[in-house]
């Protein structure tokens, strides 16, 4: 009678202390993270729709789609759309070309942002650095369309283009810059730089900012020469900040930008211009072949993935890390 | 003497090379102006280089005839205001709560959020996506698809956790909303971030390009970037339509054309630039504060 007693009353005291554990859990974290929840809803379920849905939708690589059936009702096929990719060799072809433009631009134009920065930190009439900046920030607002056209009406051979115009009054004849191979791949390069420059040199401009100027004083003092001073104060200074932006750029890797490549490639020179987005965009948006360049896609995404992990890694050495 | 005579020498290099780096940047755009505003003969025969030779502005006239431009403006006008509007309010509300230390669960939804920037499914699904949603040909789907850029949700979260937190609590001790608190307090301190944002999301929405092309079908849909795109890429058609009337034709160039329809888009971003610049700087600053 009495144990059972007891029994019942640490089974009611049991549940009590629950309960109250909960209350308190509820009225201590819950409570007022709810109202927070309520507006993060929208956020979740839009991250859900429109970025996690469309990732899980890479699935159709594996199977022979058709709009009729659905991507779910579609009959898998393994590896078969891979095994045609990798059986093709124009599809191999425009993989080398994405990574090839990619690299290329990356490393051609990664200390060019370095270089003007340090240049500008040197200037020190305030007018004449405040306008400088502001001609070199203005490309990254204009859109790929304008970028083209002012290509078109530099390096073209139309009537009002400038540098075939000057050729032509010397040789008397015009150079095809835009539909060779070699002019076209450096034409490319060289916008790509043009127009997305000036973005990271405000990031390094802020970061020599940081820097101790008495280093460069006693520097001098020490008679280290100007270039002295920036391989051993100024670079090291802005280490941190290169390594994040190099980072950054090569996870973005596989990353082409649509708008740069369509609007600047050409019939003559798709052999090196033709990349994956705008292979999966005609072949696959266009002909609706979706199952084969889905492949393409997520191989595309493998490779971004390995390229950033490993980047990644290589900074952890440097103590710089993305997460 | 020695370090005097380099530190000279280094200047004067630096000065040069940033001089010229300017100038490259100007040039494009002063070629493209004065070729829309050049005479006919002139642009045919190559004398138009960075100053305009025989002012006319027949380039302009044409191309408001011709093309529908005035209507792809207007759309891009529509879908950038529009677009804008609800970036900044999803953004806000994507950005605010991971802002907040009490939030519960806030690192694991960050992390939710920042997977999306390393990994995407590229542009087929969300064509798919958009097919079977029924939203091919409106503008709902250019919407949807570029509602939050993760990037700046990440710089205004870093901008609200830098607030001081006297400032919210002192407000909400006689117990305020989250929503009111966000509202009253947060946002009124954020303008300077709040103008960056719309700066870098007006830009996103005036280029859109991809989207448009592959969501709208429509050509009365078109917006400017499809349009001057195609103009650039059918310079010959443009020239051919122009030629139709000869008495067009004698004033009238391709080129010149082409040009104006450039300039016409670039006006927007011309005009606003000179404002928004120091909001420029001051956004790509904020975003390199590691979030």
């Amino acid at each position: 009678m009495r144990s059972q007693n007891l029994r019942h009353n640490k089974s009611e005291t049991a549940t009590l202390t629950w309960s109250i554990h909960l209350k308190r859990f509820y009225s201590r974290n819950i409570k007022r993270s709810l109202p927070l929840y309520i507006m993060f809803l929208p956020i979740i379920i839009y991250y859900t729709i429109f970025r996690y849905l469309p990732i899980g939708g890479l699935i159709i690589a594996f199977k022979d789609y058709r709009i009729m059936d659905g991507i779910m009702g579609s009959a898998w096929v393994g590896f078969d759309n891979f095994i045609k990719l990798f059986s093709n060799p124009y599809c191999l072809k425009v993989l080398y070309n994405t990574v090839f433009l990619r690299l290329l631009s990356i490393i051609i134009g990664f200390p060019v942002p370095i270089i003007l920065a340090i240049m500008i930190n040197e200037i020190k009439k305030k007018w004449f650095k405040t306008s400088v900046q502001t001609l070199i920030y203005l490309p990254y607002f204009l859109s790929w369309v304008i970028v083209a056209g002012m290509v078109v009406s530099i390096f073209g051979q139309g009537n009002g283009s400038i540098l075939n115009h000057y050729i032509k009054m010397f040789t008397g004849y015009t150079i095809p810059f835009l539909n060779t191979p070699k002019s076209w791949i450096m034409i490319f390069v060289g916008a790509g730089i043009w127009k997305d420059s000036g973005f990271n040199t405000i990031l390094f401009l802020s970061a020599l900012t940081t820097i101790d100027p008495t280093l460069y004083e006693s520097a001098a003092m020490d008679g280290a020469g100007k270039f002295k001073q920036i391989w051993h104060i100024t670079l090291p200074g802005i280490t941190s900040t290169i390594i994040v932006v190099l980072i950054l750029s090569l996870g973005r890797v596989m990353q082409m930008g649509f708008d740069q490549i369509y609007m600047l490639q050409n019939a003559a020179v798709n052999d090196v211009a033709d990349v994956v987005v705008t292979y999966i965009f005609r072949v696959g948006i266009q002909q609706g072949n979706y199952s084969l360049t889905s492949a393409m896609s997520l191989l595309e995404s493998l490779i971004a993935f390995i390229f950033i992990f490993t980047s990644n890694k290589i900074a952890r050495r440097f103590g710089e890390s993305l997460w | 003497m020695k370090a005097n005579r380099d530190e000279k020498i280094f200047s004067a290099i630096c000065h040069v090379f940033v001089t010229m780096a300017a100038i490259s940047c100007l040039i494009p755009l002063m070629n493209l102006f004065s070729i829309s505003i050049s005479g006919a003969e002139a642009v045919v025969s190559g004398k138009v280089s960075i100053f305009p030779v025989q002012l006319s502005f027949e380039s302009y006239k044409t191309l408001f005839k011709i093309s529908p431009v005035i209507r792809a403006f207007r759309n891009s006008l529509f879908l950038t205001v529009v677009g804008v509007f609800l970036n900044i309010a999803f953004s806000v509300l994507a950005a605010y709560p991971l802002s907040r230390p009490y939030f519960k669960g806030r690192a694991f939804l960050s992390k939710f959020i920042v997977f999306t920037m390393l990994i995407s499914g590229g542009i087929l699904p969300n064509f798919i996506l958009m097919k079977s949603l029924g939203l091919i040909n409106s503008y709902g789907s250019i919407w949807l698809i570029t509602l939050i850029s993760t990037y700046n949700v990440l710089i205004m979260k870093s901008f609200f956790q830098n607030i001081p937190n006297e400032l919210s609590e002192a407000a909400c001790v006689d117990g305020c909303g989250e929503f009111r608190l966000l509202i009253k307090i947060i946002l009124p301190l954020s303008k300077a971030l709040l103008a960056t944002i719309t700066l870098f999301y007006m830009v996103a929405n005036w280029n859109e390009f991809l989207n448009t092309l592959m969501f709208i079908g429509d050509p009365k849909k078109y917006t400017m970037t499809v349009v001057v795109q195609e103009m650039i890429r059918n310079s010959s058609m443009l020239s051919d339509a122009a030629f139709m009337d000869p008495e067009t034709a004698k004033n009238m160039t391709g080129e010149g054309i082409q040009a104006a329809g450039i300039f016409v888009m670039m006006v927007p971003m011309l005009c606003a630039y000179p404002f928004l610049q120091r909001y420029f700087v001051k956004g790509v600053m904020l975003g390199s504060i590691k979030g």
